[in-house]
């Protein structure tokens, strides 16, 4: 059997593994093992297994993932979220669809310290909604924009989307972040004129809440401002070369932890409840590495993304197309495996067609975290819908009725950022030569 | 069966702790070597060490994740079919695991006892790889004993 005949086997062997049910990283490892068994040898891909995990598990690069979902889940506990939205809600909670304006605005602050699209979406499902529902908010809107601005996170830095894109790409997660901002920004912004155009039309949706007076909106600025001083630190130190992105997550930690015991809002309790769910996400994400490292071994051995590097870059198509087609084959997959999963899977078989067209893998990582924020709202796998949906007891359905909105912004977005790479570009490019 | 899967619940929480004891130490391991490197003291070996908490910390919070059913599956298709269907589905799919996790486990604690026996130790502080390999080999058995539970375990809330 030639080693091009192995490959697709076991690439179906994969997804007859998905389909029954196996979690998704061993059956990557499984498959993986089974078709290097097939290539190489039984004896070589026992020794490739075990070499794998230790590498992966042991790497003192991919330490860098739990200590920033660390960063946000202590953020999370420690109310550093509710503080932000009591902020952004004081200046704008009084026009039409205030509330859901200030939700776009807490959660983009937010995003500066937390780099998780569910965890963002769990925090303002419980903070938002029910103060949404106080001044009548139709769910569709509320819960809409909960599930919504989650995403935000997955290209805002520091993102775990991008750190994890960056360690398989072994592109600089500094220049990642700094790609990150601008688009970042631009989405935040076409999220506040979704709600600003739906509740314009719809006024009915999104009631006016209470106007604050200024004294009580300047009170409430210290917390953005310590949010930002964090995100500076952390971003800046890392950008400058101070520190590595593992020293940048535990300082960015252990500084979101003085913030909270400052604020009083830390207990032993909370943090042990940070640090449960930030093992249980990092475990969750080593595993699919770890699996798609091994599964990336045997496809190396065979060489089938270079077959796919080479078939693709032989279409006689212009090669804005092929970037189209890839991106329509992460959507397609990221709505029936788990986002991030697929993300792993698919970037170490597309990179090298997206290097032999001639793109920046920089702003590579930014379209495909743009593609999974579509991804992670998208039917039948939006993670961020069932999130809220589980957190607020509105059916999913509804939920999605309500993100639906906010993917035409999305999608123009994912456009105007696929044509003019200089928006991601220019911003690593002047920090980082 | 009880027995079985109070032990792994155990065995399986008791992990959790370390590997949260271990996320912790890396992150004000980490801090204190930043803030001494401001005094031009760096704290020796803490790449190294990082390193091996990081093993520690993914390697012990394995079983727990598993139990909590914190992994990612694809339920697209299993969600549409009967009962019985998925029932001998996820008897299968926990095989599977089951060997996979043996072969990882096996390989490790071979692995291990190769560093044990060449001396293998990180470059600067001298430590030996041999016992984080070890222990990830019987977080790797642990997890083969979670899964095992988790067949009866759905069996018995089937029936």
């Amino acid at each position: 059997m030639s080693l091009f005949v192995i490959g697709i086997s076991v690439i179906g062997l994969l997804f007859v593994f998905f389909l029954a049910g196996l979690e998704i990283g061993v059956a990557m490892g499984l498959a993986g093992f089974i078709g290097f068994s097939a290539a190489v040898g039984v004896e070589p891909a026992l020794n490739l297994v075990a070499k794998d995990i230790y590498s992966v598990f042991s790497s003192y690069g991919f330490t860098v993932i739990p200590l920033f979902v660390l960063m946000g889940q202590v953020g999370s506990s420690g109310g550093v979220a509710r503080k932000l939205y009591d902020a952004t809600y004081k200046f704008i909670g009084h026009i039409p669809g205030g509330l859901a304006l200030g939700t776009v605005g807490a959660a983009t602050a937010f995003k500066a310290i937390c780099g998780s699209a569910p965890a963002t979406a769990a925090t303002f499902a419980t903070i938002a909604v029910p103060e949404m529902d106080r001044y009548n908010y139709d769910r569709k809107l509320s819960c809409g924009t909960v599930a919504t601005v989650g995403t935000l996170g997955i290209i805002i830095p520091p993102s775990v989307v991008l750190i994890i894109y960056g360690i398989l790409t072994e592109t600089s997660i500094g220049k990642l972040f700094l790609a990150g901002i601008i688009p970042g920004l631009i989405v935040a912004v076409s999220f506040l004129l979704t709600i600003v155009v739906w509740c314009a039309y719809n006024p009915k949706l999104g009631p006016k809440g209470e106007k604050s007076t200024w004294k009580e909106r300047i009170a409430s600025l210290p917390p953005l401002l310590w949010v930002f001083i964090i995100f500076a630190v952390v971003v800046g130190g890392l950008m400058q070369g101070f520190f590595t992105p593992t020293e940048a997550g535990s300082v960015g930690t252990f500084a979101v932890i003085i913030l909270t015991l400052m604020q009083k809002e830390m207990s032993v309790a909370r943090y042990i409840q940070a640090v449960a769910g930030t093992l249980r996400i990092a475990c969750m994400v080593l595993i699919l590495i770890a699996g798609a490292t091994i599964l990336g071994h045997f496809f190396a051995v065979t060489r089938t993304p270079y077959v796919v590097a080479e078939w693709l870059t032989h279409l006689n198509v212009d090669r804005s197309v092929i970037i189209l087609l890839i991106i329509a084959i992460y959507l397609i997959g990221g709505s029936f495996i788990e986002h991030l999963a697929f993300l792993i899977l698919a970037t170490p078989i597309f990179l090298p067609v997206v290097l032999k067209l001639g793109y920046d893998p920089v702003w590579f990582g930014v379209i495909v975290g743009v593609v999974t924020m579509i991804g992670v709202i998208l039917p039948p796998l939006g993670i961020n819908v069932f999130v809220v949906s589980g957190v607020t007891g509105e059916p999913a359905a509804r939920v999605y009725r309500g993100a639906y909105r906010y993917l035409i912004g999305l999608s123009i977005c994912l456009l105007i950022l696929i044509y003019f790479p200089e928006i991601s570009l220019w911003l690593p490019n002047q920090f980082i030569k | 069966m009880t027995i079985l899967s109070s032990v792994s619940r155990v065995l399986a929480r008791f992990m959790y702790v370390v590997a949260g004891i271990a996320l912790t130490a890396c992150v004000f391991l980490t801090v204190c070597d930043v803030l001494l490197r401001l005094f031009k003291h760096p704290i020796i070996g803490t790449y190294e060490l990082v390193g091996l908490l990081g093993a520690v910390v993914v390697g012990f919070s394995l079983p727990e994740t598993s139990r909590l059913n914190g992994h990612v599956f694809m339920h697209f298709l299993t969600d549409r079919l009967s009962d019985s269907v998925k029932g001998v589905l996820r008897v299968l799919t926990r095989i599977l695991a089951i060997g996979m996790f043996l072969i990882i486990a096996w390989n490790l604690m071979l692995m291990g006892h190769d560093f044990q026996v060449t001396g293998e130790t990180t470059a600067t502080l001298q430590l030996p790889f041999f016992p984080v390999c070890y222990g990830i080999a019987v977080c790797c058995f642990v997890e083969c004993l979670v899964l095992f539970v988790e067949i009866f375990k759905k069996g018995e809330t089937q029936s």
